[in-house]
């Protein structure tokens, strides 16, 4: 269990910004969570949420812990497919921690405007603008209106 | 996803103490400013009764709710998350859910848990009255749906129903005071695979306003209902009933924390000791108390209130307060659609409903039923934590799964009937203590055989209804386990004293100055949202108390 106040060292950013484009990759030509520059602000918005942070903490001392000491070069040194071996394993082993991890960097990339222009979102709060729907139209009941009453008579 | 500072934060009350200042003995003290206890400070106040009602909560400002913020997701994940634990306000007392099946949801503050609902309106059924007699399983309630018609209607309009009548899975009754919220794209498109199947839908009642009423805007159509209204669009008891009821005169007290229902040597109430925000103990003295502090903290709040009358809890004699505890188990079947393109665009909730498996089929394995509400995606992050079900794939397969959801997810919550079951309790936890060091209730709640069958029916016809409608993929959650928004049973209501706490007007058997007037008080569940039903209950034991108990006015 990382203690609250454990700050991210040079190499944990290092780590962290290869393991958010493993986690949301590139698409296409479009930058993965990494690539598009919000390791920083994950690291600031986890200060915000306990929970989130100490799943960021966990996730990356089991990074560097458990690997750096098995490989030389740490995480970084190892191929792609051994990156998401070794982060499929950090899963397995501590579910809970890297689902808040996870929702750490879903929670920064889906928040990013220029991800919300990519997936077609509006790209603002819901308020005050809101969103326009068609008027009721009364005609969509035609066919249910025909349907007898079948609610159970009590007697 | 930022770490600035954002809106909500501001914890000032917007009102603070409101009314005029209560006489030493009041007629009527409530206790919780939710659902159920806005009716009953409205109508006693109406009918000359003084009025004072504590809250633990606070008044909210509704230019604070996150949707104005560009974080709204994550907002509501966490400062607006509905589980209290998560939520973990000192307003709030925590729950011990550790060995529940379900997590109970709620909020504190005037208004209650309809700052966060999504407002869905429906009623019970005629049967669901008269479950004993028609089915042979529970208990029959001590009135009948006719008895509560209008009282269902006074609340429809004091609530703002948007919703039309003719639905033949229903009674007649009179006509809403506005027409329903569009269905939408998706609600068209999912209105036209029930027909093809033969099967009931009909547009969904809700308090939310389709026109401008009461004072208040039309929605306009923004989607998350369940973080609060900024536009008042969405029908809650603070932006309707208490701003009436405080103009007749009841007092509103706010962080204000009931510990214990005090009792005279005669057994009966004679006022409440409660926390001020500063941790002070004061004594609201009253001729007649009115618990509204829903199923999970009135059943607390009475066992906390041990007295030489009263050794087992205020009330207890039947030892049933907390048992019973029902909540309506949810399963969510979601389908991916490819020709929807924008399922986040309109009201989260309830578009429509289908009752085509609400009353008892002998042919199936399970008795009484479940219906559908049909609710809608949501926001990208939302969408990519998976709600009810798997979060987004993380790695190769991301943006593929991503995109399969997105705008093209819609949801069938099936909402099932629970049956009253002894086991299913609310105590007082041992360890765990709210802000002012006063135990917090303890959930023990596990699914009936029967719940579980219905459960499997809901999802097979969900299946087979959103497979009609040309779901490509579909993802099915045979038991939401954070779905406990209705909490109800725990001091049922019954003729016998014996085998009930309140009588059909929620006067306690134990106390004659005592009524509950929230969920607690249910006999059976039905298989819809429950609010209107607890509402209109409150309107009726009010009634009753203004007609029969002038005895309690002082
Ligand atoms: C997210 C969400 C969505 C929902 N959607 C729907 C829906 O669409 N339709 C529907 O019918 N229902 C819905 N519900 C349920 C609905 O909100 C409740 O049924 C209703 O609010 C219950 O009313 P109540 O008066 O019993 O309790 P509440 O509204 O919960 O109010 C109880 C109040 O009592 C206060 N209180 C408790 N103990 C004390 C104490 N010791 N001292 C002082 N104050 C106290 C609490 O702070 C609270 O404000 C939803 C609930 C949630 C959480």
């Amino acid at each position: 269990m990382p203690t609250a106040d454990r700050q991210l060292t040079s190499v944990d950013r290092v780590v962290l910004k290869r393991v958010m484009d493993l986690v949301i990759p590139p698409d296409g030509d479009f930058p993965g969570a990494g690539g598009l520059g919000l390791a920083e602000q994950l690291e600031r918005s986890s200060q915000r949420y306990g929970r989130l942070r100490s799943g960021l903490l966990s996730v990356l001392d089991a990074m560097s812990l458990d690997i750096a000491s098995r490989i030389e070069g740490g995480f970084a040194a190892l191929d792609e497919e051994r990156q998401i071996a070794a982060l499929k394993t950090v899963e397995t082993n501590l579910p809970a921690q890297f689902g808040e991890f996870v929702e750490l960097v879903y929670g920064n990339y889906y928040t990013d405007s220029r991800v919300h222009e990519r997936i077609g979102w509006v790209g603002r709060p819901p308020q005050p603008e809101g969103f326009d729907l068609e008027p009721w139209d009364p005609a969509v009941l035609e066919n249910m209106r025909k349907r007898e009453p079948f609610w159970r008579q009590v007697g | 996803m930022t770490e600035e500072p954002t809106l909500h934060q501001n914890e000032q009350p917007v009102i603070a103490v409101d009314g005029l200042l209560p006489p030493d003995v009041v007629d009527i003290l409530i206790v919780g400013a939710g659902a159920s206890g806005a009716v009953v400070a409205w109508r006693l106040a109406q009918a000359g009764f003084s009025v004072v009602c504590l809250e633990q909560g606070r008044w909210v400002d509704p230019a604070l709710y996150p949707t104005r913020d560009r974080n709204w997701e994550v907002l509501g994940r966490h400062e607006w998350n509905w589980d209290p634990n998560k939520r973990a306000a000192p307003v709030d007392y925590p729950v011990n859910d550790s060995e529940s099946e379900i997590t109970p949801l709620m909020f504190s503050a005037v208004g209650g848990s309809t700052i966060h609902w999504t407002a869905h309106a429906p009623r019970f059924h005629p049967s669901d009255f008269r479950v004993k007699t028609l089915d042979e399983v529970a208990d029959d309630w001590p009135f009948t749906y006719d008895d509560l018609d209008p009282y269902y209607d006074l609340n429809d309009m004091m609530m703002g129903c948007a919703g039309i009548s003719g639905d033949p899975a229903m009674p007649p009754r009179s006509p809403r005071p506005m027409p329903p919220l569009p269905l939408g794209e998706d609600g068209r498109h999912m209105a036209a695979a029930f027909e093809r199947l033969g099967w009931h839908w009909w547009p969904s009642d809700n308090y939310v306003n389709s026109m401008p009423y009461g004072g208040r805007e039309a929605c306009n159509y923004c989607g998350p209902l369940g973080f609060g209204c900024t536009r008042k669009a969405k029908s809650s008891t603070d932006v309707n009933y208490w701003p009436e009821a405080i103009r007749l005169g009841a007092v509103l007290k706010t962080y204000s924390r009931v510990s214990e229902i005090t009792v005279g040597n005669d057994g009966r109430a004679t006022g409440a000791h409660y926390f001020d925000r500063a941790g002070n103990v004061h004594h609201q003295a009253a001729r007649s108390v009115v618990m509204a502090g829903n199923g999970v903290g009135t059943p607390r709040l009475l066992l906390m209130s041990k007295s030489d009358a009263h050794p087992d809890g205020l009330i207890n004699s039947t030892g049933l307060v907390g048992k019973n505890l029902m909540f309506h188990p949810y399963s969510i079947t979601t389908g991916l659609i490819p020709g929807l393109s924008k399922t986040w665009k309109g009201p989260m909730g309830n578009i429509l409903m289908s009752q085509e498996f609400y009353e008892t089929d002998l042919r199936r394995d399970f008795v009484r039923g479940y219906a559908y509400q049909l609710n809608r995606g949501s926001g990208p992050l939302t969408t990519a934590l998976g709600g009810a079900h798997e979060p987004v794939s993380w790695g190769g397969g991301h943006h593929e799964d991503f995109s399969e959801r997105f705008g093209h997810n819609v949801i069938l919550a099936g909402i099932g009937e629970d049956l009253p079951e002894e086991h299913n309790t609310v105590t007082l936890d041992e360890r765990l203590t709210d802000s002012n060091g006063l135990p917090a209730p303890r959930i023990n709640y596990r699914l009936c055989e029967n719940s579980k069958r219905l459960l499997d029916h809901s999802v097979k016809s969900a299946t087979q209804v959103l497979e009609e409608a040309g779901a490509t993929r579909i993802m099915a959650n045979p038991l939401l386990r954070s779905g406990g928004w209705h909490l109800m049973g725990t001091a049922r209501m019954g003729e016998d004293p014996e085998r009930s706490v309140v009588d059909g007007w929620c006067q306690a058997h134990d106390a004659d100055n005592v009524f509950i007037v929230d969920g607690s008080v249910f006999v059976t569940a039905g298989a819809v949202n429950p609010t209107p039903t607890l509402q209109a209950i409150a309107l009726r034991a009010a009634d009753y108390i203004a007609h029969e108990r002038d005895d309690l006015k002082g």
